[in-house]
C-alpha cells in the first residue's frame, strides 16, 4: 500500500505526522518505509534522528535515482540500526522493519515530470510495494511537480492500492486551503481526473488528517479565563461548520493530533519511552499516532463517503 | 544396485532452428518503384543492362571460389507493393522478366516488398525490431535501460537535451552528437524505422529493407521455423497484389532463394538507403544458434563467412 | 576468460501460484521465440534470452581503469508458478584490439564482453566479487529490470500472499580445479565464487539460478518463521503467520532440480557444509510441528470446552 502525504501549506505538522505514523506502524508490526519525496528540503533523516542523512543524503539518494544520475538503486538507511537515538537503535520484539530513503543532500525541486523520471518513479513505487506492507511519501506541500508525478505513476500501477492523507492545521485558513487542495482547479483531483483517475474512486482514497489540535476541553488550556475559553469554544464550532461545508469535515477526516509541546519544540519520533519513562510526551499524542496508524489500512474507515 | 543412467527429456523445454537451403550469393538485379515503372520498358532495360556485368563478374568469382565452379547463385526482383500500389502482377511481372530476358539475365525469384513487413500473418518487421540490440554509448554499464528513442535507431550518442534538470540546478549545455566507434571524427546517423498515424504503423524504407537483406541472408526464424518459403509460380500470374506469395520462385533450377552473402546492384540515389540499412543491420542481434548453423554449413563446403553480417552484405552503385 | 553474473529472485506478485499457461503468456518477452517450459519435477519456465548492449567500466580489485564492450545476456523465470527471478550473465574475454570495434563484431558474439586493453582474470574475478564499482557494469540493475518485467505483468493481481525482499546473488565463474564458496553478505546480497573443469557453458548459470532460488526459499522461509514470533505470541497468531509457508513455499524444495549432473556435486558439497537441505528441513519441521500443536490445542478447546 502507497500512502502519499501532502499539505496546501507548508509547516503543517506533515512530515512530523507522517514519520510518527509509519513509524507506528512498523511498532505493531508490519515492514514500512518512507520515502522523502520533499525534494525542495529533504529532511525526514532529522526525524528519524538518522545524524548522517539529517539533510538528505550525500549518497545516491531519491533525487539521482529519479533523475537518472546513475544510481539503480536509491540510498536506504535501517532506522533501526542507523539511528542516533539509544531508544530507536535496537527493534522492538515483534517490530517490522523500518526503512528511510532520503533525498540527496542539496537536491531541488523537480522542474517538470519528465517521462523517463516518471517511469524510474514507477519502478520505485513497483518494487517497494513487493517488500513492504506499507510505504509512506512524503510528496511535500502544494501543487507541485512531485504531486503530479504520483498521480500519474498511480496511474501505471492500476492493482497497487494507493490512499492520500491531506494534512492541515485546525484554523480558518487552512481548512479552506485543504479543502482547495483537493477539490479546486488543478487540484488532486483535477490533475489526477485529467491523468486518468477516476475522480470519484480518487476522491474515496483521499482523507485529511488536523494536525496540533487544541481542543477546547484540553487540560493545557485549564488556566485560561472563562472569557478566553467560551471564545475558543465559539471558534472551534465555526470551524467545524467551516470544515463540515468544506467536505472537510468528520467524515473525511481520518484523524486528528493533539497539539504536543514536545513536538512544538523538537520534530521527532515519540517513543513510548518519551511518555511512559522520560514522561516528556503526552500520553494522547502517541495514542493518536498509533490510532492513525491503524486506520490507514484499516479499509472500513476507508469506505465510500 | 548398479547405477542407472537416466535420461529424460521434454519436449518443450527444447529448442529447434530449422535450417535454410542456401546459396552462395543472392544478387538482386533491382529495385522497383512506381516512377520507374510509369518511366516505361526502356527505363528497366536500362537499368538491367547497367545491372548484367556485375552479376555476371559476381557469378564468376564464386565460381572461382567454389571447388568444381559449382556456384549456387540466384537472383531476385524485389517490387514495392507497400509504399504505393501500381498496375498488377498480371501486367507487371511479365514485362519485367521480358525486360531482364531481353539482358541475358534470369529473374529467380520475384518478391513483394509488403511481405517484409507481414506475410502469412508473421510480423517479420516486429521481429527484426524486437531483436534491435541499441549499440551502447561509453559509460552504459546496465544500470539504465538502453535509451530509446521511440521509432528511431542511432549509431553514438544524441545531443543532450537543452534545459535545466533541476529547480535551481545547474542548466544543461548543447552538446554534438557522437558516433560510438568514430574514427577521428563521427558520422552519426539516426534513421526513422518507422511512424504512425491514427495508430497504424508505417515501416520505413530502410526498416524494410533490413528485413529484406536478412531475408535473403537465411536468418530469420519464427519459432525456430523458417519465416517463409518461395513459392513455385504458376502459369499465370495474379491480378491483385495481396495473391502474390511473398517471394515467388519463377525458375525451376534456381538455387535456393537464400544465401551466405547478397549482392545488391543499385542506383546510387540509394546510398544513403543503404547507410541507413547498414546502421540497423549492425544492430540487429541474430539468434546464436541460427549463426552458428549458417557458420557449420558454410564450414562443411570450405568456405570461410565474414563473423559480422554487415560484411556478408555487399553494393555496386552503378 | 572468466564469466560474471547475477541473478535477482522474488516472490511473484499473484496472490495464488500461476498456471504454466500463464507463465507462458507472462514470459512471452521476444516475438517469434518460445517460452521454455519443464515440467519435472516442478513446473520451471524460462523467457527466450535477451541481449543488453554494454560499454563501461569493468571491476578490479586493484582498481584499474578496466573497459569492456559487448552484451550482457538475460532471461526471465518462473518456478513452480511462484517464484521469479531476473538472470544476467557475460563472458568476459581479451579482445585482440585495445579499440572499441563497430558494433556489428559484438553482436557476432552474443553474451560476451571483450576487454579493451591488458587485464588480469584474477583481479576482474575479485573485484567483482567484493564491491563492484557504481560506474561500473551493473549486472544487478539488468536483471532487476527483467524481474520487474514479470512483476509488472497485466496478468498478475499483484495481491501477493506476503511482502517480502527479492535476493540478489552474484556469482564468478573460472576454469580450473572445481570449488565452490558461496557467502552471505547483507540480508539480501550473496556472493557465488565458482571453479570448473574444462569450459564455460551455460549450466553453470543453471546451477547458479538454482541456488539464487533455493538460498530465497530458505531467507524468505526465515523471514515468516521470524514474523510469527513463535512463543513471542499466542499460538493462533502464529500459526496464522505460518500459514502463508505452508501453501506457496514448502512444496517448492528442490534442489539440484535442473542441475547438469556434471555440476551436481557443487550443490552436494554445499548442502554438506553450510547443509541447505538440512536446513530448510528443520525449518520445516518447525513450522509443521508449530502448526501441529496449535491445531491440537484447537481441538482440544473445541472439546474440553464443552465438557468444563
Ligand atoms: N502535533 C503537533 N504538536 C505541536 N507541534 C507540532 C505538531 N506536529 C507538528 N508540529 C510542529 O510543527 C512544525 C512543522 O511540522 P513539519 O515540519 O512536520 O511540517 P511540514 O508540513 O512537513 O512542513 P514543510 O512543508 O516545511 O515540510 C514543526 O516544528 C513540528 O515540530
Ligand atoms: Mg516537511
Amino acid at each position: 500500500m502507497l500512502i502519499f502525504a501532502i499539505s496546501d501549506k507548508g509547516g503543517t505538522g506533515r512530515s512530523v505526522t507522517s514519520t510518527n505514523i509509519v513509524y507506528r506502524h512498523a511498532l505493531q508490526g508490519n515492514d514500512v518505509c518512507y520515502l522523502d519525496f520533499d525534494f525542495g528540503s529533504p529532511t525526514a533523516g532529522a526525524i528519524f534522528s538518522v545524524g548522517s542523512v539529517a539533510r538528505g543524503t550525500t549518497r545516491k539518494g531519491l533525487h539521482d535515482y529519479l533523475l537518472g544520475e546513475g544510481a539503480p538503486e536509491p540510498h536506504r538507511v535501517d532506522v533501526w540500526t542507523e539511528s542516533d537515538r539509544e531508544g530507536l537503535r535496537t527493534k522492538p520484539p515483534g517490530a517490522g522493519r523500518l526503512v528511510l530513503l532520503p533525498g540527496n543532500e542539496g537536491g531541488g525541486e523537480l522542474p517538470a515530470v519528465e517521462e523517463e523520471t516518471l517511469r524510474r518513479c514507477v519502478q520505485l513505487f513497483s518494487r517497494l510495494d513487493e517488500e513492504f506492507d506499507l510505504v509512506m511519501v512524503d510528496v511535500s506541500a502544494g501543487r507541485s511537480f512531485t504531486a503530479e508525478m504520483v498521480l500519474q505513476a498511480t496511474v501505471r500501477l492500476p492493482s497497487v492500492p494507493f490512499r492520500w492523507l491531506v494534512f492541515h492545521r485546525w484554523t480558518r485558513q487552512h481548512i479552506i486551503a485543504a479543502d482547495g487542495l483537493v477539490t479546486g482547479a488543478d487540484g488532486l483531483l483535477d490533475a489526477g481526473t485529467r491523468f486518468g483517475h477516476d475522480r470519484n474512486a480518487l476522491r474515496d482514497r483521499i482523507r485529511f488528517v488536523r494536525t496540533a489540535v487544541l481542543e477546547p476541553d484540553a487540560a493545557e488550556l485549564v488556566g485560561l479565563r472563562d472569557e478566553q475559553r467560551a471564545w475558543l469554544f465559539a471558534c472551534d464550532t465555526e470551524l467545524r461548520e467551516l470544515a463540515s461545508r468544506h467536505k472537510v469535515g468528520r467524515t473525511s477526516m481520518l484523524g486528528k493530533i493533539p497539539l504536543d509541546p514536545i513536538l512544538q519544540w523538537r520534530e521527532q519520533l515519540i517513543s513510548d519511552e518519551d511518555v511512559l519513562a522520560s514522561k516528556i510526551a503526552n500520553a494522547e499524542t502517541a495514542a493518536a499516532f498509533d490510532d492513525l496508524a491503524k486506520k490507514i489500512v484499516d479499509d472500513a474507515a476507508w469506505e465510500g463517503l | 544396485m548398479t547405477s542407472v543412467n537416466a535420461t529424460f527429456g521434454e519436449v518443450a523445454a527444447e529448442r529447434r532452428i530449422a535450417s535454410a537451403p542456401l546459396s552462395h550469393v543472392s544478387i538482386e538485379l533491382g529495385h522497383l518503384y512506381m516512377e520507374d515503372f510509369e518511366a516505361g520498358p526502356e527505363r528497366l532495360r536500362e537499368q538491367f543492362r547497367r545491372v548484367a556485368p556485375w552479376a555476371g563478374t559476381v557469378r564468376s568469382s564464386w565460381q572461382d571460389r567454389v571447388p568444381g565452379g559449382r556456384a549456387r547463385v540466384s537472383t531476385c526482383f524485389l517490387i514495392d507493393d507497400y509504399f504505393s500500389r501500381f498496375s498488377t502482377p498480371a501486367e507487371l511481372v511479365p514485362m519485367v522478366l521480358e525486360a531482364a530476358a531481353d539482358c541475358d539475365l534470369t529473374i529467380d525469384y520475384i518478391a513483394r516488398e509488403s511481405a517484409c513487413a507481414v506475410s502469412d500473418g508473421v510480423e517479420l518487421a516486429r521481429l527484426v525490431e524486437d531483436r534491435l540490440v541499441n549499440d551502447p554509448p561509453p559509460d552504459t554499464n546496465g544500470s539504465r535501460p538502453p535509451v530509446k528513442e521511440s521509432g528511431w535507431l542511432c549509431n553514438g550518442a544524441r545531443s543532450p537535451q537543452v534545459g535545466t534538470v533541476q529547480a535551481m540546478g545547474k542548466a544543461n549545455r548543447w552538446a554534438p552528437p557522437l558516433q560510438n566507434a568514430k574514427r577521428g571524427h563521427s558520422i552519426f546517423v539516426d534513421v526513422e524505422l518507422w511512424d504512425e498515424n491514427g495508430g497504424k504503423r508505417t515501416w520505413s524504407c530502410p526498416f524494410l529493407a533490413a528485413v529484406w537483406q536478412l531475408l535473403r541472408l537465411g536468418l530469420l526464424r519464427t519459432d525456430g521455423r523458417l519465416p517463409l518459403r518461395p513459392v513455385m509460380r504458376e502459369d499465370a500470374f495474379p491480378d491483385d497484389w495481396e495473391s502474390l506469395p511473398a517471394v515467388m520462385q519463377l525458375n525451376p533450377a534456381a538455387a535456393p532463394f537464400s544465401a551466405y552473402t547478397t549482392l545488391s546492384v543499385l542506383s546510387p540515389r540509394f546510398l544513403p538507403v543503404e547507410l541507413a540499412v547498414r546502421t540497423i543491420l549492425s544492430q540487429v542481434a541474430v539468434d546464436g544458434d541460427v549463426l552458428r548453423q549458417v557458420v557449420a554449413r558454410s564450414g562443411g563446403e570450405g568456405i570461410r563467412l565474414e563473423e559480422e553480417l554487415v560484411d556478408r552484405i555487399s553494393y555496386v552503385f552503378a | 576468460m572468466l564469466v560474471m553474473g547475477e541473478v535477482h529472485t522474488g516472490l511473484l506478485q499473484n496472490s495464488g501460484e500461476i498456471p504454466e499457461s500463464t507463465c507462458r503468456d507472462v514470459l512471452q518477452l521476444l516475438s517469434g521465440e518460445r517460452v521454455r517450459v519443464s515440467r519435472r519435477p516442478i513446473v520451471y519456465a524460462v523467457s527466450p534470452d535477451l541481449l543488453t548492449g554494454v560499454d563501461c567500466r569493468l571491476p578490479s580489485a586493484s582498481q584499474s581503469r578496466i573497459r569492456g564492450a559487448g552484451t550482457v545476456l538475460s532471461r526471465s523465470s518462473i518456478t513452480g508458478g511462484r517464484v521469479v527471478q531476473g538472470s544476467s550473465f557475460t563472458r568476459i574475454e581479451r579482445s585482440g584490439s585495445d579499440r572499441r570495434q563497430p558494433w556489428s563484431h559484438y553482436l557476432a558474439r552474443p553474451g560476451v564482453v571483450e576487454v579493451l586493453g591488458k587485464v588480469k582474470s584474477r583481479d576482474l574475478a575479485d573485484g567483482f566479487a567484493e564491491d563492484p564499482p557504481a560506474d561500473g557494469l551493473d549486472l544487478g540493475a539488468i536483471s532487476a529490470r527483467f524481474l520487474d518485467v514479470v512483476q509488472s505483468s497485466p496478468l498478475l493481481d499483484r495481491r501477493a500472499p506476503f511482502k517480502i525482499a527479492r535476493t540478489r546473488l552474484r556469482w564468478v565463474a573460472e576454469e580450473g580445479e572445481p570449488a565452490i564458496r558461496f557467502t552471505l553478505h547483507s540480508e539480501q546480497m550473496r556472493t557465488v565464487r565458482l571453479v570448473h573443469t574444462g569450459e564455460f557453458t551455460p549450466a553453470v548459470a543453471d546451477l547458479c539460478e538454482d541456488l539464487a532460488l533455493h538460498d530465497w526459499l530458505l531467507t524468505a522461509l526465515l523471514v515468516i518463521i521470524e514474523r510469527a514470533r513463535i512463543g513471542g505470541t499466542p499460538g493462533p497468531e502464529a500459526a496464522v503467520k505460518l500459514a502463508p509457508a505452508v501453501d506457496h513455499l514448502l512444496h517448492l524444495w528442490m534442489p539440484s532440480a535442473r542441475v547438469d549432473d556434471v555440476l551436481s556435486a557443487y550443490w552436494e558439497s554445499l548442502d554438506r557444509r553450510p547443509g541447505f537441505t538440512r536446513q530448510w528441513q528443520s525449518l520445516v519441521d518447525r513450522v509443521r510441528d508449530q502448526l501441529a500443536v496449535h491445531t491440537l490445542a484447537f481441538l482440544r478447546e473445541k472439546s474440553g470446552g464443552g465438557a468444563r
